[in-house]
């Protein structure tokens, strides 16, 4: 079945929808940035705490739209040769190898040097050709025929010449290459979200190219509808007592707060264990699913029963 | 509407939201796609296209909301009426003109009466005043006058932006021109004629005469009343910021310890701003490439996919270390606010000096670091003013502490900052210690709260220890504490 992309993408409504049939549960806000995203075919650049579901909905989009996901993770030091192209070192090697045993045919009957350095030029820079190419996944993403998802991982990791080197991508869809010129996304440019973590600022000239979309921790409500899209088995009411106490959790002075990908591990290892409501020893022995420091842990110690009562009590 | 949208744009960059050209095309290209219609999924969509931080999308928030809510008054008719804006009093001027300018039905008075009561400043004006009752009234004269009387408020806030303009309300810059710029546009709209006319009317024989004299005039300070609000709406949007904006200017530059309490909080803003722009600028961990030195281990691996063939050569490089600060603060009375300012300065830029280690003294000298780490920055600073500041001054004893404390960690790499008037009651200054620090350290900068002229006099010591920093600084305005940790930023990378 083909998947009619401008269809779902008609309204925000459907978008939500089709986001929620894909276990993507999500606010008005995300839908209209994809919304806009798609109509005014501008990147988006997400933010928000780590666990919110950043990364998730590019995979989500792109499973929606059924469009093949390019993702390139970004790290201190990535640059245009991992992130573009590159030339195939090794097979220009080779080929020099086997042309040096074959030229003297290629320059025969030529007199003088300056014939040979001619004939020679008849080859043309077949070394910087396409043949030589090795695309790598943004100079992919732009080739891709029937456009795809690319999805740039935690941007911020980033240097900040690699940003620099976004920019032509990010505005115009294409990219440079000196040696064969400029390639041009084909009909159908990427969907493009870029995500950070905010450990730097990222600079204007990238921001202003993107829709800036921040994704905060959800309420209440649609944490318990998150939990349930992924972890269906759950029983309701440990639903509501788990989401609820993580949401107290959140108010806590934490070196790092629970997010909706701890929710979730958390509600899939209660499920595990059988549990069939909140008390004080099961969150205990459990804690280190949803906080990721010791201090954490030791902090809210004090607090578990307090909490536990509070929520189980509601 | 278009006109709407790039107000709304200039009112969100007076809020201090950074809007680019580009992005004031995208949002006409949204506003395109998305309409007018639905505000909440106007408002979502605006938002990802013109704010691009978590703060911004705040301002952004209370702008639109505020922005929004009254563009009645900028001249759009279909959205004038219905609106919550003018509120009672707006009410009240309709509902007389309805029935008695236009009709001129004779009324009842008890009708009239309990009109009466429900706007106050009438009912107080009204008492003074004979009562006509009810009845006939002349046509007004003037323009003002018989828009007035005509009696509607889309024409009016028409006329009320149109005045604004010509008298270009959006320049207010500070909250005393309010008076001034209502007195402005009522006289661009035309008050001089209508208050003839009242008079006129007033002093008229005729009873229907001095009616509409009586009723022209409660329409006057209805008028009056909007045009206020209207310039109200307008300084908020325009001024607010340019008005916060020269205030910052002004506490950037006044002597720390001028600052009264209440600007507290602004300075702490402008801190946060001011530390915030250096880290943006420091945040980049450079690396110095050692010019000319191969890598060999790094080359090696590298090319071994080409058989050995070097192709790919890799440098030597040095990646340059965070500075590593030890700030040392004279919390003494005379000092205490400089210190409190420079200390927030210094935490502020966290994220590009992760490890400054902070001392007070003002006889005897702790770190003070622990308490920052627990605390927030406010209230560790309270706790260091409260715990250290008092006792006078000993720079040999606090220099001797430090010794004591921490001399092994200062290496190379260190920069230490004291900030001290290096009045030292004529006690012994311990230069000794100093100079070891200043051999053994990276740096050792001394900022010094007092003007220049005034360091050699008196019981300062500022002679003999200046000869052991390699930098001397007189620091008392929030500008000199912006230049001074910029340098120190540069200079360490």
């Amino acid at each position: 079945m083909v998947i009619d992309i401008a269809k779902i993408a008609e309204t925000v409504g459907s978008l939500k929808d089709h986001l929620e049939e894909h276990r993507y549960i999500c606010s008005d806000q995300i839908a209209t940035a994809v919304y806009l995203s798609y109509h005014l075919r501008k990147p988006i650049l997400i933010e928000g705490p780590p666990g919110v579901g950043k990364t998730e909905l590019a995979k989500t989009t792109a499973e929606m739209f059924e469009l093949p996901l390019i993702r390139l993770q970004c790290y201190e030091g990535l640059d245009e040769a991992k992130a573009i192209y590159e030339w195939k070192y090794g097979k220009q090697l080779l080929y020099t190898q086997v042309l040096k045993e074959t030229l003297d045919e290629v320059l025969q009957g030529a007199k003088g040097f300056a014939q040979s350095i001619s004939r020679l030029h008849e080859f043309g820079d077949i070394f910087f050709s396409e043949e030589f190419l090795e695309p790598r996944p943004l100079l992919k993403a732009l080739r891709e025929e029937d456009g795809c998802v690319l999805l740039i991982d935690e941007v911020d990791k980033s240097d900040h010449e690699f940003e620099s080197l976004l920019l032509e991508i990010l505005s115009d869809y294409q990219v440079s290459i000196p040696e064969i010129g400029t390639v041009k996304a084909t009909k159908e440019p990427p969907m493009v979200f870029l995500t950070s973590n905010n450990t730097r600022e990222i600079s204007d000239a990238l921001k202003r190219r993107c829709l800036h979309l921040y994704i905060p921790f959800p309420d209440v409500d649609l944490e318990q509808r998150i939990i349930h899209a992924r972890v269906p088995d759950i029983p309701p009411e440990l639903r509501r007592q788990l989401v609820e106490f993580i949401q107290e959790l959140r108010d806590l002075d934490l070196k790092k707060l629970p997010a909706i990908s701890e929710t979730i591990d958390w509600a899939r290892t209660l499920l595990l264990l059988h549990a069939e409501s909140l008390d004080p020893q099961l969150v205990r022995d459990t804690l280190n699913v949803i906080l990721k420091f010791q201090e954490d842990i030791e902090n809210v110690d004090g607090e578990i029963t307090a909490i536990t009562s509070k929520v189980v009590k509601h | 509407m278009d006109r709407t949208l790039a107000n709304f744009i200039r009112a969100l960059r007076n809020s201090e939201v950074r809007i680019s050209t580009a992005e004031t095309l995208d949002a006409f290209n949204t506003v395109e796609l998305v309409g007018y219609r639905n505000r909440d999924f106007l408002k979502r969509s605006l938002s990802l296209v013109l704010s691009k931080t978590v703060d911004e999308k705040e301002t952004f928030e209370t702008c639109f909301d505020q922005f929004f809510s009254f563009s009645n008054v900028h001249g759009s008719r279909e959205s004038a009426e219905g609106t919550s804006e003018g509120g009672a009093e707006s009410g009240d001027g309709e509902g007389g003109g309805e029935s008695e300018g236009e009709g001129g039905q004779p009324q009842s008075g008890t009708q009239a009466g309990g009109k009466k009561s429900k706007t106050s400043a009438y009912g107080i004006e009204a008492e003074k005043e004979e009562n006509l009752g009810a009845g006939e009234m002349t046509e007004a004269q003037s323009p003002l006058g018989q828009l007035l009387m005509h009696d509607s408020k889309v024409e009016l806030s028409v006329e009320m932006s149109k005045a604004g303009e010509q008298v270009d309300v959006r320049e207010i810059q500070v909250f005393t021109q309010k008076g001034l710029y209502t007195r402005r546009i009522m006289e661009v709209m035309g008050l001089a004629d209508l208050d003839r006319e009242i008079s006129d009317l007033r002093n008229s024989p005729q009873v229907p005469m001095r009616r509409l004299g009586q009723e022209l005039r409660r329409r006057r300070e209805w008028l009056r009343e909007q045009v206020r609000d209207y310039v109200e709406r307008q300084f908020l949007l325009h001024a607010d910021a340019s008005g916060k904006r020269l205030r910052e200017e002004l506490l950037r530059k006044v002597k720390l310890s001028n600052v009264e309490h209440r600007s507290f909080r602004l300075i702490q803003e402008i801190v946060y701003k001011m530390a915030k722009k250096l880290a943006a600028l420091h945040s980049r961990r450079k690396k110095v490439f050692k010019r000319g030195q191969l890598n060999i281990p790094r080359t090696l691996r590298h090319n071994m996919a080409y058989d050995g063939a070097i192709f790919n050569l890799k440098w030597k490089s040095v990646k340059i270390d965070r500075p590593k600060v030890f700030a040392i603060c004279d919390v003494s009375g005379s000092v205490a606010n400089y210190a409190r300012f420079m200390l927030m300065f210094l935490y502020s830029l966290e994220e590009v000096m992760p490890k400054v280690r902070s001392f007070a003294f003002s006889s005897d000298l702790a770190e003070v670091t622990e308490l920052f780490d627990r605390n927030k920055l406010e209230d560790a600073i309270a706790k260091t003013m409260r715990d250290y500041s008092g006792g006078s001054t000993d720079y040999g004893q606090a220099f001797e502490d430090f010794k004591r404390l921490c001399f092994d960690d200062v290496d190379h790499r260190t920069t230490i900052i004291i900030l001290g008037d290096a009045r030292n009651n004529y006690g012994d200054p311990r230069s000794e210690i100093l100079k070891e620090m200043y051999d053994r350290s990276k740096r050792v900068i001394w900022l010094n709260p007092e003007g220049r002229n005034s360091w050699y006099v008196g019981d300062s010591e500022m002679r003999r220890y200046s000869a052991y920093c390699h930098q001397v600084d007189e620091c008392n305005s929030l500008m000199h504490l912006e230049r001074v940790v910029g340098n120190l930023l540069r200079t360490v990378q």
